[in-house]
């Protein structure tokens, strides 16, 4: 009979093409007893576990349609979105909705009186490698399947192989093919096949990190080791592979977070380098400038919320100009009322500009409250991108890092290029000569001052990704700035930026050796020390008297 | 015919304004508590809070007639997170506000530089938060749990199979007695359990550090050596919580690779931060604001109208357990001094054994006559995406308390 399995091929199509339009808990192939797992995942933590640990096993021979039904009723576990009414499961849409789908039939049904099961440590790590299963298999698009690679490489002892084989041959993108390719081959490291072994111990290295360092050399304890000499070489050149490739990781990521933690240094001191330089003026009241430039950003998202909720990505960009004019502003309006009686008394100034942190500190609280304000941190903000061995890129930092070099440009173009630039140079040289050749120099002081101010209010802009915001934030970079200004010479923009690099580095550098609390007593005790023997500090203005 | 001095002006106006039930009670004396809890400085956030709670609790007492037929009236202060000062005011506060009760302290530090004052002035502290235990003072209630019957649960469940079995421990603390005494107790349990040295590293912050980076690379490279499922017991206190989880986010660790027990961890701590990537990382409390009870419900609706008709600056919807124990300690001094039918400190003393009352976590508090301890539950929680945490698992009832820790 010649067109039987012709025509065969063609129920067999049917039955594929129904299978795909029907919801997938209509499914008619299942093999998986989709009731059964709905009533453990209600269960208690062991019954969840050992539920799940059957899908993982079973996800490489289950059917399209049983894995994704799992998938979703998976996702929906991890969110919070399954409801536990006696022995049915009901996905919902959201969490806290009040009617849902039965997980087993499909039906809608309402939730009333139902719970909703909290996820044990144990079993989310479970739940998240099954799912992750699941969207490797059967992701409509390769950034659902990457996802789900990602998942399962987080666990990949607890990977089946054949998984990793069906999804390899089942995938139709190049880039995620040669991943799992990889990751199939590393999993292969206690093979019986000496072949596969020495590729898996060759895959393993080529991304180098501690983890696979601690991985391969569980190996050195392995019996072939002693008696396999091409595996012994095999290991020992991995092992030193990953090992230079960890350390320089390493080496990068104190590089990273020296140079990370200088830019928030040098940020809350800039604008102190034109204050306490030029008007000699002990302001207290810096870090405040700093929280209030963190406000503004917050005004600025609140705004942008609720006038263009779709640019809300945007709002840091947007709050810049308008942190550096609000924190200017309130520093011009601090010098015109107080300070600019007082410049001739630096102990009268110190003291006013102390109250000034303390009235503004209590302002916002009681105008604001002091909860930490919530930020909605864009895409460029959040998380990191892992770069080199165990070296992680992290936005937030990178966007400081960035910042304060813009910030640094900035500023010096403006000291160096600008008229007013060089009226405040004019000034800080020598007040005097400067006023007789006609400077205004109070106008001068008045801009510098609110110059410096809106510097540490950009610096409360690029803090918002960084630390936590609130009245009192200010508080923890006064003294800090103080350092790195005195430590850079008074004055100088250049002064700040080498000291700011040096303190952030020596602490970084002096940590991991002694930790925090010592890394702080030794910075400071060493400055005391730098200052004795150098009192202008590193660079120091000429001025003449 | 009425004298209107200024004085008796005041006082008529404000009775004229308080609501209605208050105004007989106004015309009795008065009987003073004080409040020792900052409003400025690192613990500010969470601290400030429990100024407003004591009020609240006083406020439904003095609704429902007062004790022993007195007023009760609410002194605050603010200690500014300046721990000598937390002695003076308290000593100030003893000697002439003439308090009967104090309620107060955050930080275990600032509850040993009262300890000095209120033995000496034989007065009463209330310390609403959960510590090292190891002391016990005749003149201190403690109303939330010492270790044994907070850390050491969590730690055991974290190292059991229903937990993540957890073999290696890396400790974070702010530099100062509570991290450096729970450290220490638990390196002494876990030997006492058979755990190497070597699987343990102790690391420690200045207070209101920020800086974590570092430490957490350490945390990355700790995780990374083999030995076992790694945890982290986290024992930084007041802005360096939300701090330290936002760098351990953003480096790509999750709960599920390396879990952290947050001791000093709550709700509040989590507020302004996006908690999606941090879901599962576990707290340990007297109580949670989940927690399923019908006093729950109540204390939770009756926080939210406090803070809209007092316009308090905190969230309305954000509870935390040295909240709720706040509310029990006004409670409890309220219970012992209508029972000794007294306000004096070693009559109200003597009534504290066989005192109980149901607060909001669903448990009965309960008070023997062998210490100054309160029997509480035990919950641990686990972060959610919504800032707040689900109920992981909670004690079937409230265990008796051990003051003095067997380990270390």
């Amino acid at each position: 009979m010649v067109e039987g399995p012709g025509r065969f091929g063609f129920v067999a199509l049917l039955l594929w093409a129904a299978s795909l339009v029907m919801p997938p808990a209509l499914a008619a192939e299942a093999t998986l007893d989709r009731g059964a797992l709905a009533t453990a995942l209600c269960g208690d933590g062991a019954a969840q576990a050992k539920a799940v640990e059957g899908v993982l096993r079973n996800s490489a021979e289950a059917t399209s349609g049983d894995l994704a039904w799992a998938g979703t009723i998976l996702r929906a576990l991890l969110d919070r979105r399954l409801a536990c009414l006696g022995e049915s499961a009901l996905v919902l849409d959201r969490a806290g909705a009040t009617d849902g789908r039965d997980a087993a039939t499909g039906t809608a049904r309402p939730v009333t009186g139902g719970r909703s099961p909290v996820l044990g440590l144990r079993q989310r790590a479970l739940v998240e490698t099954a799912s992750g299963a699941a969207s490797l298999l059967t992701g409509a698009d390769v950034e659902l399947r990457r996802a789900g690679l990602a998942a399962l490489e987080r666990r990949i002892a607890t990977v089946p192989e054949a998984l990793l084989l069906r999804a390899a041959s089942a995938e139709t993108d190049p880039g995620l093919r040669a991943g799992l390719a990889a990751i199939a081959q590393s999993a292969a490291l206690s093979s019986a096949d000496p072949a596969r072994r020495l590729a898996a111990i060759r895959a393993v290295s080529e991304a180098p990190s501690g983890a696979a360092f601690s991985r391969l050399s569980a190996l050195k304890a392995d019996a072939a080791y002693g008696s396999d000499p091409a595996f012994r070489s095999a290991l020992d050149a991995a092992l030193a592979r990953v090992e230079r490739a960890v350390s320089i990781g390493n080496g990068l990521a104190v590089l990273y977070n020296g140079l990370s933690f200088a830019s928030i240094l040098f940020m809350a001191a800039a604008g102190l380098a034109i204050i306490f330089g030029l008007m000699g003026v002990i302001n207290l009241a810096q870090g405040e400038f700093i929280m209030i430039g963190a406000y503004a950003t917050y005004g600025v998202q609140e705004a942008v919320r609720r006038l263009a909720p779709g640019w809300l990505d945007a709002y840091l960009l947007a709050a810049i100009p308008v942190a550096f004019l609000t924190s200017a502003l309130v520093g011009i309006a601090i010098e015109a009322l107080i300070l600019r009686h007082l410049y001739r008394r630096p102990l009268m100034s110190l003291l006013a500009t102390w109250a000034v942190s303390l009235f503004l500190i209590n302002g916002v609280r009681v105008a604001v409250g002091s909860q930490n304000l919530q930020f909605a941190m864009p895409p460029y903000v959040s998380g990191g991108v892992p770069l080199y061995a165990d070296f992680v890129v992290t936005w937030n930092r990178l966007f400081a890092i960035a910042f304060a070099a813009v910030t640094l440009v900035l500023t010096l173009v403006i000291l160096k290029r600008t008229p007013l630039g060089l009226d405040i140079r004019a000034v800080t040289q020598n007040r005097d000569m400067a006023a007789c050749l006609g400077i205004r120099t109070r106008r001068v002081d008045r801009l510098a001052f609110g110059f410096g101010s809106g510097l540490a209010g950009l610096a409360g802009v690029a803090l918002c990704p960084i630390y936590s915001v609130n009245p009192g934030m200010g508080a923890n970079f006064v003294i800090d700035s103080f350092m790195v200004v005195v430590l850079g010479g008074v004055g100088t923009v250049v002064g700040t930026l080498v000291a700011a690099l040096g303190i952030g580095g020596a602490n970084v550098l002096i940590e991991p050796l002694y930790g925090a609390v010592a890394a702080k007593v030794i910075v400071l005790a060493g400055i005391i020390l730098f200052l004795q023997r150098r009192p202008e500090g590193l660079f120091a203005v000429r001025r003449r008297r | 015919m009425v004298e209107f001095t200024r004085r008796s002006f005041l006082g008529t106006a404000a009775t004229l304004s308080a609501p209605a039930i208050i105004r007989p009670a106004w015309a009795a004396d008065t009987v003073k508590l004080g409040c020792l809890f900052s409003s400025s400085g690192t613990m500010a956030n969470i601290e400030g809070r429990l100024n407003h709670v004591v009020r609240m609790a006083a406020d439904g007492i003095n609704a429902k007639g007062g004790v022993n037929g007195r007023r009760l009236e609410v002194v605050t202060s603010d200690p500014a997170s300046d721990w000598p000062l937390y002695a003076q005011i308290g000593r100030q506060m003893l000697q002439q506000e003439k308090v009967a009760a104090l309620f107060g302290c955050w930080t275990s530090v600032s509850r040993k530089s009262v300890l000095p004052v209120v033995e000496q002035n034989d007065g009463l502290l209330f310390y609403p938060l959960h510590f090292e235990g190891d002391e016990n003072s005749k003149n201190i209630v403690y109303v939330n749990s010492p270790p044994a019957s907070s850390v050491l649960p969590a730690v055991d469940y974290l190292m059991g199979a229903e937990g993540v079995g957890a073999k290696r421990f890396f400790m974070i603390g702010s530099d100062y007695v509570w991290p450096r005494t729970i450290n220490k107790q638990l390196k002494a349990y876990w030997t006492s359990k058979g755990v190497p040295e070597t699987a343990w590293r102790e690391e420690y912050v200045p207070l209101g550090f920020s800086n974590f980076q570092t430490l957490v690379n350490q945390i990355r490279s700790f995780a990374a050596q083999p030995g076992g499922q790694p945890i982290v017991v986290l024992t930084v206190v007041g802005s360096s919580i939300p701090d330290f989880l936002r760098e351990f986010a953003n480096q790509g660790i999750r709960a599920t690779d390396v879990p952290i027990l947050g001791l000093d961890m709550v709700e509040a701590d989590l507020e302004g931060l996006d908690t999606a990537p941090l879901v599962g990382h576990l707290n340990c409390w007297a109580y949670l604001q989940a927690a399923k009870a019908e006093a729950n419900t109540t204390f939770l609706s009756e926080w939210a109208a406090y803070v809209k008709a007092k316009g308090v600056p905190f969230s309305a919807d954000t509870v935390i357990d040295p909240m709720v124990s706040a509310y029990d300690s006004v409670q409890l001094w309220a219970l012992a001094a209508a029972k000794a039918g007294s306000f004096d400190v070693p009559e109200v003393r003597k009534a504290f054994p066989g005192l109980s009352f149901a607060d909001p976590s669903g448990y009965t508090l309960t008070m023997g006559s062998e210490n100054n301890y309160v029997a509480r539950g035990v919950f641990i929680g686990s972060v959610n995406e919504k800032q707040g945490f689900d109920i992981l698992w909670q004690s079937p009832d409230a265990p008796k308390p051990v003051p003095f820790s067997p380990y270390g």
